[in-house]
């Protein structure tokens, strides 16, 4: 190895290189940088993998074809058994006629709920901590039921609050509604509903909240995010 | 990373233990690259996420004969850039804004050398041992001197020394081409 690469090493390393020229000082300066970048270390939620499974799980069985119940294939004629006379001339086709019959029905049922790649409307969302809560994160789903949106969050950063003090979450709409969607003392799993359309109200929020009355909001948000439609 | 033909062509068929090893052999390279252009981690992880459905949707037509790893940064790049031009239309029009002290965007995009640099950077880094990663990140990251280091992690300075400068040549070694 020559004296200039083991100069280029320690000066990346942070000794001393003297006889580096300005290119190669300029070059490794780039070296450092990188090395100095802080997306050369962040490292993902490591809940990110089961997301992006589960996404790609959702999305195949929304893409994947209608499959039709299976038709029972037509029995084959009865043989004629010696004194019995089937009511119909053709017994095998008319068995097979119901079974067709009741597959198709099979089949409008499954079409008529969305057929077997049937989900319901989702959304889905990554949160980020605000300048309270730099270091929360985590990412939510937002589901249509019947009874409203079910969202599961699942968030870490945040400390767990109590003795009066507790978490609020809000989904915003374009004109600034604000319409509570659930209350807890720990992001790191809870399921909250929301009777308002998350097509419609897509900005959510948590904030810190004191149990003491006052039911608007405190401003102090420490999470938000922005539902997407899941496609 | 992932060599293996049959794997990719499970995954061209998206069969999910499959998406599962490619995450696992390219996901936080895909995340580098995200956040290298994003600087935000919640950004970083939704295009990350994007990434990998944009590749399972189009793997029907990925070569089996080319390598994952370029393919999966390009789509990388380009979501990611999408989403800061989402990010940056909506800034001008906050609903949920950030408040102003929040640095939750770059200023610009980088390059698309300087985006794909990150990728060589984390895939060197991944190679060497674990240890001499996290002296390689005490010093760049936190900006430790070798005597800190050596107090962080309770070793001799001596050793520091001589670890670090052997982390720096394997990563010079490795990442000459970036200087090319």
């Amino acid at each position: 190895m020559s004296t200039s690469d083991d100069d280029r090493i320690l000066y990346l390393s942070g000794e001393p290189a003297d006889s580096l020229t300005p290119q190669e000082r300029a070059e490794l300066d780039e070296l450092r940088e990188l090395l100095e970048a802080p997306a050369t270390w962040e490292e993902p939620d490591a809940a990110l993998e089961d997301r992006i499974v589960s996404a790609i799980a959702d999305e195949a069985r929304r893409t994947r074809p209608v499959e039709s119940a299976p038709v029972a294939p037509a029995t084959p004629q009865a043989q004629r058994r010696r004194g019995f006379r089937w009511p119909f001339r053709r017994p095998g086709l008319v068995l097979g006629g119901f079974a067709t019959a009741a597959a198709a029905i099979v089949v409008a049922i499954v079409i008529a709920v969305g057929g077997s790649s049937s989900s319901p409307l989702q959304y889905a969302m990554v949160v980020s901590g605000t300048s309270l809560a730099p270091g929360a994160h985590g990412s939510g789903t937002l589901t249509k039921m019947t009874s409203g949106w079910e969202i599961q969050l699942s968030a870490t950063g945040l400390p767990h609050l109590a003795n009066g003090r507790y978490y609020q979450a809000w989904l915003k709409n374009a004109a600034g509604i604000l319409v509570p969607v659930g209350t807890f003392n720990d992001a790191e799993h809870v399921i909250l509903w929301s009777g308002a359309p998350v097509t419609q109200f897509r900005s959510f929020s948590v904030t810190e909240q004191l149990a003491n009355g006052n039911p608007v909001s405190s401003g102090r948000r420490v999470l938000v995010g922005v539902a997407h439609p899941v496609h | 990373m992932v060599q293996d033909r049959d794997l990719r062509a499970r995954f061209r068929q998206g069969d999910p233990d499959a998406v599962r090893s490619v995450y696992r052999s390219y996901g936080r390279l895909v995340y580098a690259v995200a956040h290298k252009v994003l600087g935000d981690r919640g950004l970083a992880e939704e295009a990350t996420q994007q990434t990998f459905l944009k590749a399972w949707r189009a793997a029907q037509t990925f070569d089996e004969e080319r390598e994952l790893g370029p393919w999966l940064a390009a789509i990388a790049r380009r979501v990611a850039i999408d989403l800061y031009r989402r990010e940056a239309v909506r800034a001008t029009d906050p609903l949920e804004s950030a408040p102003p002290g929040d640095q939750a965007l770059i200023s610009s995009p980088r390059s698309a050398d300087a985006i794909y640099d990150v990728w060589e950077v984390r895939d060197a880094m991944a190679q060497l041992p674990q240890e001499e990663q996290e002296i390689v990140r005490l010093q760049h990251l936190e900006g430790f001197t070798h005597a800190q280091i050596a107090e962080r992690l309770g070793m001799p300075v001596g050793t520091v020394k001589s670890r670090s400068f052997r982390a720096h040549k394997r990563l010079a070694a490795m990442l000459g081409h970036l200087r090319e």
